[in-house]
């Protein structure tokens, strides 16, 4: 079949403007997108610069944006996408150093500062742990992250908020928050409790999206915030709106949203800078009501989030237990 | 031209699992450590590791120990093993595992909540630690984190084009930044080379595309020597179709949970070449199984096999193989909970390499170690899967160790004239200045087709020789090598200078392939089909010869068997102690003789 790539290059030994530069080539039906480019590279244009080692989506290098958003070059058919012209560019959020290729050492560096290594009570056992085996399981998931930067590439919150540590550190913190071996989950979720933190995530799910290997990096980040609520680290607006959320919902079996911006801000000063925004809420005719309105099955409503917060996966670890295997 | 210099107690080069085992065990010691990888942290070959790691626990067949591993891995091995490697390898392969899990590692589990095992060809026992078939990834990550717990300094993207010695010892490494191509010079009086294999020498590989065996050819173009060039391991289930992804790894956990093969005709043809161990045999004879099975005209459409594994149901696939599930749907649109996967051979491993000392790592060239797949000795004339991942983790950190201990005995650095450092610039410099010259991709596809026509699984004498001569021809066009562009991230640049250590490491299987007159294991020669008991007393030694060529010698295998195996078996050789090699060589050979008791289990 015939295609047409459309690709986004830069070369720092020129101007390092960015440029377009199509290629047409003919290629077998069963091409991915990385065996395109480098049969790109091997027959028209030797210098076109990208980065890829496995071919079989495990090494996480091959990460670009393909059509717009943020994928593994590699993991990408051509047969699956419109092949009329495809777009390849540098992934988002990080600077490019040639072509397709980015810098990645931000992303590294993000990711090292959240201690990414086990941080047990105690020396290790002389045996392996032995921990039972379902809180194990649910780590299986999130250990699936080859750091191809692909959620950090499409972070809707990252491309305005730089400092936000980013899909992939969080996933990574979670996976040592969650393993029952680690006993620094507490140290480690009020780390992220800050500015840059797990609260700085909106919620897009972009980085769901576009994760190769499913890790869902932002259900690991709400899972992270439940965690910290329930420990107590309550005094932010993340913290106060979701609880506002829930006692709202619970209470009148419906959000209501002048009530829960009131009750997510601390003070007055920040409940102003919010202004603006209601003026022009009410100019379009799009002020919720400012008294709240309960919806008859409001106590129906009550009973079905008491069961969700009931139902929490269970969570174990070791240095808890033996604590307690010492006092029983 | 200018460069940056970076100091360093021990540099490590190749950011593997070997690699980074190597350097957190360095690092653990508080001498100061950088690891250089010509790709990113976490991007090795290893990652790509899939079936699990060898050792015997014994949690699930409680009669398995590390005497029955040494016995499956020098019988699979044809006894051209070093058998005091093998006895490092298969003693302290359990310790190395748990080491990994207390660092944060996850190994699948079993009911009680021990480590779970799981079967491998030639394996007597269930023996491989795994986490699904992802043990490769899990275990580099774990050294990954470890090392940046320890403190090890990471220099990605990092070409290390020459090594520096004076006449006593390694100066130095220089290298450059693929991003902008400027050079820096690492002082060191200690190098681990750790840089895998060399499987992209073959058109169909599962190798990833950094296994160029750099490191092999540094270490020899300082004096280290290579030994067992001519065994090269073809994995038998590799992925054939659609050819995009063809030589792609179908990890031997597929068989090890149960997978059969058959061949066209629906025939379980394992019954034919290994009744007894049928898919769980080893690597060589289940490879030439299914080439002897296309060639007979019982091959699949596109010409190999068919491994099915489909009977033992989805969930059971889902929780065990979700990687091969995953990449056959993807790359392939088979779903392997429903369908067999069609399969052929496909280069996986090199046994050969860098000789080492067994202890220690180290090679013929005072501060220089080399660990893991770029190292030889261990495997013998055919791996035992999973035995790579346990080697890596026990001789990386025995260089590591090793290393650190010469640097805190002699941290006198030795030096490394300037005029040295500019000409070893001039020359990674010199494809981008050519206005005119040989196209790197060009000489590594005839590469490539000739390694796989001439070096591959069924070889003859003339077509060795044919081979050969080839590569020699590449060899004389790859002298003026010429690519477009500047040096930041030029992939043309990188392709040149690889280049240089794959023809020569393609050189050294040929003639080493060509000198051994027999079939052994991975070497297989139509002209010399059956093993020579002679030529089991053998390693081949390959070095420089006069005028640039290479020479190969014999020395007898070093045949030690464990202390353990000692008491039952009380007439042995001599033990291969610690030393140089290269110097006198090993003791006389018992190893055509050793550990062969045949275990009743599979």
């Amino acid at each position: 079949m015939d295609i047409k790539l459309k690709v986004r290059r830069q070369n720092p030994e020129a101007d390092d403007k960015p440029f377009w530069k199509d290629y047409a080539v003919e290629v077998p039906e069963y091409y991915t997108l990385l065996d395109a480019l480098l049969k790109v590279r091997e027959e028209v244009d030797e210098t076109l610069a990208l980065r890829c080692s496995c071919r079989s989506h495990i090494c996480g290098s091959c990460g670009m944006r393909v059509n717009g958003h943020a994928a593994l070059a590699c993991k990408t058919k051509l047969s699956d996408i419109d092949q009329g012209a495809v777009t390849v560019e540098p992934m988002g959020n990080m600077p490019v150093i040639r072509d397709l290729v980015v810098d990645l050492e931000p992303f590294w560096n993000k990711l090292y500062s959240i201690k990414p290594y086990l941080q047990p009570a105690t020396d290790p056992p002389e045996r392996e742990y032995v921990v039972p085996n379902d809180t194990m399981f649910h780590l299986d998931g999130v250990v699936n992250c080859i750091m191809c930067g692909a959620c950090v590439s499409d972070c809707e919150s990252l491309s305005v908020n730089p400092i936000f540590i980013g899909p992939t550190a969080l996933a990574k913190e979670y996976r040592f928050v969650a393993d029952p071996r680690d006993a620094a989950d507490r140290e480690r979720l009020t780390q992220m409790n800050g500015p840059g933190g797990v609260w700085d995530c909106t919620h897009c799910f972009q980085c769901v999206e576009v994760c190769p290997k499913d890790v869902a990096p932002m259900e690991r980040i709400m899972a992270m915030r439940r965690m910290m609520m329930d420990m107590g680290m309550e005094q932010n607006n993340g913290a106060k709106r979701a609880n506002a959320f829930m006692d709202l919902v619970g209470s009148y079996g419906r959000l209501d949203e002048t009530r829960l911006l009131m009750r997510s801000v601390s003070g007055l000063g920040e409940l102003m800078s919010f202004s603006k925004v209601g003026l022009r809420a009410l100019w379009k005719g799009k002020l919720p009501p400012l008294r709240p309105h309960r919806i008859a099955g409001a106590p129906a409503v009550r009973r079905i989030l008491e069961r969700a917060r009931n139902q929490r996966p269970r969570r174990f670890k070791v240095h808890q237990a033996q604590e307690e295997g010492v006092r029983a | 031209m200018p460069y940056e210099v970076v100091h360093q107690d021990v540099l490590v080069i190749g950011a593997g699992g070997a690699g980074l085992r190597a350097a957190v065990a360095a690092a653990e010691t508080g001498v100061q450590v950088g690891v250089v990888t010509k790709s990113l942290l976490g991007k090795a070959h290893t990652v790509m590791a899939e079936g699990g790691v060898a050792a015997a626990f014994g949690h699930m067949d409680g009669q398995d120990t590390w005497q029955v591993h040494f016995q499956d891995t020098m019988k699979s091995g044809h006894f051209l093993n070093n058998a005091h490697m093998v006895e490092l390898l298969t003693r302290e392969a359990p310790d190395r595992v748990l080491e990994l899990e207390g660092w944060g590692a996850l190994f699948d589990r079993t009911e009680t909540g021990e480590i779970l095992q799981r079967a491998f060809g030639a394996h007597s026992f269930r023996r491989l630690a795994h986490v699904g078939d992802r043990t490769g990834k899990e275990l580099i990550r774990t050294l990954q984190n470890r090392a940046v717990h320890q403190g090890v300094a990471v220099y990605p993207e990092i070409i290390i084009t020459r090594l520096f010695r004076d006449a006593r010892r390694i100066a130095g490494a220089l290298g450059y930044r693929r991003a902008d191509g400027r050079f820096i010079l690492f002082r060191t009086p200690t190098v681990i080379v750790a840089t895998g294999g060399w499987g992209r020498l073959y058109s169909v590989t599962s190798n990833s595309w950094e296994t160029t065996g750099d490191g092999a050819n540094l270490a020899f173009s300082v004096g280290a020597e290579l030994v067992d060039m001519e065994m090269v391991q073809f994995h038998p289930t590799g992925m054939l179709w659609p050819p995009g992804v063809r030589g792609l790894l179908v990890t031997e956990g597929v068989r090890g949970e149960g997978g059969l093969l058959y061949n066209a005709d629906h025939e379980r043809f394992m019954t034919r070449y290994d009744p007894e161990r049928m898919e769980l045999s080893t690597r060589d004879v289940v490879a030439r199984a299914i080439s002897s099975e296309v060639a007979a005209g019982r091959g699949t459409p596109h010409g190999g096999a068919w491994l099915d594994i489909s009977h033992r149901g989805a969930p059971f696939i889902l929780r065990k193989l979700p990687g091969m599930r995953d990449q056959f749907l993807q790359l392939a649109d088979v779903d392997i909970t429903r369908q067999p996967m069609e399969i052929a051979p496909t280069v996986h491993y090199m046994m050969g390499g860098v000789r080492v000392d067994p202890d220690t790592c180290a090679t013929a060239v005072v501060g220089l170690y080399a660990a893991g797949e770029v190292a030889a000795g261990v495997h013998g004339a055919n791996r035992l899967g999973g035995n790579s991942l346990a080697d890596l983790l026990v001789f990386g950190r025995r260089a590591g160790l090793a290393a650190a201990a010469e640097v805190r005995d002699d941290p006198q650095l030795s030096e490394i004239a300037e005029t040295e450092v500019q000409l070893a610039i001039a020359e990674a410099l010199a494809p981008l200045g050519r206005t005119a010259g040989a196209n790197p991709y060009a000489i590594q596809a005839d590469l490539r087709r000739t390694m796989s026509q001439y070096a591959g699984l069924i070889r003859t004498g003339t077509g060795l020789t044919q081979g050969l001569e080839r590569v020699r021809a590449l060899q004389r066009q790859a002298v003026s090598l010429q690519v477009t562009g500047g040096p930041a991230f030029n992939p043309g640049w990188n392709l040149a200078l690889d280049l240089q250590a794959m023809l020569v490491l393609a050189e050294a299987i040929f003639v080493s392939a060509i000198e051994r007159t027999e079939s052994r294991g991975a070497h297989f020669r139509e002209d010399f089909p059956r093993e020579d008991p002679a030529w089991g007393r053998f390693n081949l030694i390959t070095t420089r010869g006069g005028e640039g060529g290479l020479r190969v010698r014999r020395e007898p295998v070093v045949g030690a068997e464990p202390a353990a195996a000692r008491t039952e078996r009380p007439a042995t050789a001599s033990s291969g102690g610690p030393g140089r090699p290269g110097g006198s060589g090993g003791s006389g050979g018992s190893g055509g003789s050793g550990g062969s008791k045949e275990a009743d289990q599979t």
